[in-house]
């Protein structure tokens, strides 16, 4: 049972239960009748965190680890047994909706979450439940592309939860019981919460959705043991007008027309109070520098940039800011004055890359909605080199006009807030991508007070062919090794692990293992719902697993589901 | 909306709903949306078919929608008078209000199978379930669609593209970007769920 039905059921008999659960899409399944039990777990050090990428039995990050490569260690599953993977159990939560979670696991024991951000404790082995958070939400929601959320953290003895009412919660990693309970921003502007925190240092971490309506977006540090603010940063600074840069990251011509911009600033000033910029994804964690990297979504409005003269920093960018204080280090914009939201969301992963001379450097690694996994180095942000692109470009990059102009990719990529794997040994990246012809439409109208501002509409091709790939990248040369064409196109996400295995999952259902050095398919399963949420890897009881949700996705559609599957073998 | 408003006026509910507002925190909010049933259906079927079914509609998009009357965002001459005075825990308390209330079946009939497949091809093209979920049902202070009247749904999208209703111009850029036809396809669909 979960908390908030608990209290009804004490104070008012069970007939109340229903009122916590509000939205439509949630399934009802009867964990009332079962009693909460304690996630027994030894508190969560700092040590454990820093060493996450080493730890072969638990899946501390959303990403894996601070440096979101997302590389398993384990080996017990491989490339010889991975044919003889089974289901070990299936946990259905009690929210049928998009799921995008990364589940965590500590001592055996999961954390998951689902859409309206409720969080369940499960046995890691048996698939039983132990507690469930049910999100109590506020009235007031406004949210891009789902009701997701994409996972926890733990440290200490707290687990740590954004809201898509734009909360932080830490919930007691025993029980599931509410410590502390923080306002980030007002939904009402336009502010949600989709993205796991990451939580370093006794600070969390979180950054902000918004950029379809008009907010300011930030990055977040809150003190992990009360839940107070402790720096913020404004991805839109207070002078957004950048270096006029005429060409992408790639060298092509956005055909921005600077002088009507230039008069345009002139009339409107800087329009950084609206600019949007939000963050979705985690940033990684540099611990030997203490610098944290993140990239910055699209600016508002989407597609019209009449309103907002100027580069529009820091949106379509990798940053990177001191952790210790949010202070500004370095950027790297890859679109100025983007009018296509082909922007930044994939989290970015620290490797050591190398440079144009050759040498091994500390680098970043960002995939693009573009298509491109992009490669820089971690000292100044720099671009090295960009890889080849993983999708069909066509037109780019053509002016979204009144009736509508074909451009590819489409506006959810390439690759979307889609997590990459890589394997250093082999200096491969794993993406997966997005096929989706779309027209990009343009209409100008005022800021609408905190509602849905795009500025026009980016509209899929009625006739015209979707599918998806997943694509490996050695990031020291741009090239691509191998691609797996998919039948429709791919978002959620991709494990690599020390097996030779990459594993990831597709909106039919779909969930396979790949050898990760050729891209040959070695397993597959199907989950009956859309398989859109990043896999993990964990070891209890001398046994290696693979767990990830099936529960579709809302933003391209994909059949829903309410499961969560563990896999291992005899 | 003016002849509703003529209407409504000749039967004293505006004037009726002014008094019974002013002394906003001493009444209930049961007494506080008697008004409401005069246009929105004593049994949350509207008589008008161009007024929506607010009856189980989500809290957060009737408490933006009033919000948006009283700030002038959202024109309407019957609404924006009966809203003026309300306070936001007035409007909140009224969204929660109806919102608990059950979704009136309004009887339309399932769209016709081609009907259906002309609307749900130009969804995938919008990507209409982005926001308004996998059944229409809505959430938070996007509005449910499954079940709305016909005729509301098609004169709030043609609304949306004339920009009359000005409150939503992301919903206007969606409009304006499919086809009268395939619009008119997706009012008779969405009615009919």
């Amino acid at each position: 049972m979960d908390r908030y039905s608990i209290a009804c059921a004490t104070l008012f008999g069970l007939g109340c239960t229903l009122a916590a659960s509000s939205h439509a899409q949630e399934v009802v399944n009867p964990d009332q009748w079962s009693p909460p039990r304690e996630a027994k777990i030894s508190p969560v050090t700092q040590d454990q965190l820093n060493t996450a990428d080493k730890n072969t039995t638990n899946f501390l990050l959303t990403n894996g680890n601070y440096a979101q490569t997302r590389f398993y260690p384990a080996k017990q599953i491989n490339r010889d047994n991975v044919k003889n993977l089974h289901v070990a159990w299936i946990f259905q939560t009690q929210v049928k909706e998009s799921l995008e979670t990364s589940p965590i696991v500590v001592d055996g024991v999961m954390y998951v979450t689902t859409s309206f951000s409720h969080v369940y404790a499960i046995d890691a082995k048996t698939g039983e439940q132990l507690w469930h958070y049910s999100h109590k939400m506020g009235p007031v929601t406004t949210y891009c592309c789902g009701p997701n959320n994409r996972g926890v953290q733990v440290l200490g003895d707290k687990v740590y939860l954004a809201t898509l009412d734009a909360k932080l919660l830490a919930l007691n990693a025993k029980t599931g019981d509410v410590v502390w309970n923080t306002d980030i921003a007002d939904p009402e502007l336009g502010y949600s919460e989709t993205m796991a925190p990451t939580v370093v240092k006794d600070k969390v971490l979180i950054g902000t959705n918004g950029g379809e309506y008009g907010i300011r977006g930030f990055v977040r540090a809150y003190d992990a043991k009360t839940g107070k603010l402790v720096w913020n940063f404004d991805t839109i600074p207070e002078n957004t007008v950048g270096v006029w840069a005429t060409k992408d990251a790639t060298g092509r011509d956005m055909h921005r027309d600077i002088q009507a911009e230039k008069d345009q600033l002139a009339k409107i000033g800087d329009p950084y109070k609206r600019l949007g910029g939000g963050v979705w994804q985690n940033p990684a964690v540099d611990l030997a520098t203490n610098r944290i990297y993140f990239v910055v979504g699209n600016p508002s409005p989407d597609l019209d940039g009449a309103p907002r003269p100027g580069d529009n920093l820091y949106t379509d960018s990798l940053v990177s800011l001191d952790l210790d204080t949010g202070k500004f280090v370095c950027h790297f914009q890859y679109i100025a004055h983007d009018v296509w939201d082909l922007d930044a969301a994939s989290p970015p992963v620290l490797v050591d890359v190398k440079d144009k001379s050759g040498k091994t450097i500390p680098g970043v690694i960002h995939a693009g909605k573009t298509g491109h996994i992009y490669v820089h180095d971690r000292k100044d942000c720099s671009l090295i080199r960009f890889s080849e692109a993983m999708v069909p470009q066509e037109n780019m990059w053509t002016l979204p006009t009144k009736e509508g102009a074909r451009m590819l990719p489409g506006a959810n990529g390439g690759v979307e807030w889609s997590p990459i794997a890589t394997d250093p040994g082999q200096d491969l990246a794993y993406a997966i991508n997005l096929h989706q012809p779309m027209h990009y439409r343009v209409e100008n109208s005022p800021y609408p007070n905190g509602k849905l501002w795009l500025g026009g509409a980016f509209t899929a091709i009625p006739g015209e062919k979707q599918s998806g790939n997943i694509t490996a990248v050695n990031y020291n040369t741009g090239k691509i090794k191998w691609q797996v064409k998919t039948p429709e196109p791919m978002i959620g996400g991709i494990l690599a692990t020390a097996g030779g295995l990459v594993f990831a999952g597709e909106g039919n259902g779909k969930f396979a293992a790949y050898n990760s050095s050729t891209g040959k398919e070695l397993w597959s399963f199907r989950a009956g719902a859309g398989v859109n949420a990043p896999p993990s890897s964990y070891m209890v009881g001398g046994k290696q697993y693979i767990v990830v949700g099936a529960g579709g996705n809302t933003q391209v559609n994909f059949r829903r589901g309410n499961n969560i599957i563990a896999f291992t073998l005899d | 909306m003016v002849r509703n408003l003529i209407s409504m006026i000749s039967r004293g509910i505006i004037f009726g709903a002014l008094l019974s507002v002013a002394p906003a925190l001493a009444q209930s909010i049961a007494e506080k949306v008697e008004v409401c049933a005069g246009c929105h259906g004593q049994d949350g079927k509207p008589k008008d078919k161009t007024i929506p079914v607010i009856w189980g509609q989500q809290a957060g998009y009737i408490y933006i929608q009033l919000r948006d009357y009283k700030r002038g965002d959202r024109k309407n001459e019957t609404m924006q008078p009966i809203v003026s005075s309300f306070e936001k825990d007035d409007m909140r308390a009224i969204a929660e209000y109806f919102a608990k209330k059950p979704w009136p079946n309004l009887g339309q009939p399932r769209s016709p199978k081609h009907v259906a497949q002309r609307a749900l091809s130009a969804e995938h093209s919008v990507g209409c379930t982005g926001c308004h979920l996998e059944q229409f049902q809505g959430d938070g202070t996007t509005p449910r669609l499954a079940g709305q009247s016909q005729e509301y749904l098609a004169k709030t999208i043609a609304d949306f593209r004339t920009r009359a209703r000005g409150n939503n111009p992301g919903m206007t850029d969606l409009m304006r970007a499919t086809s009268p036809d395939d619009l008119a396809a997706l009012a008779e669909y969405l009615a009919g769920l």
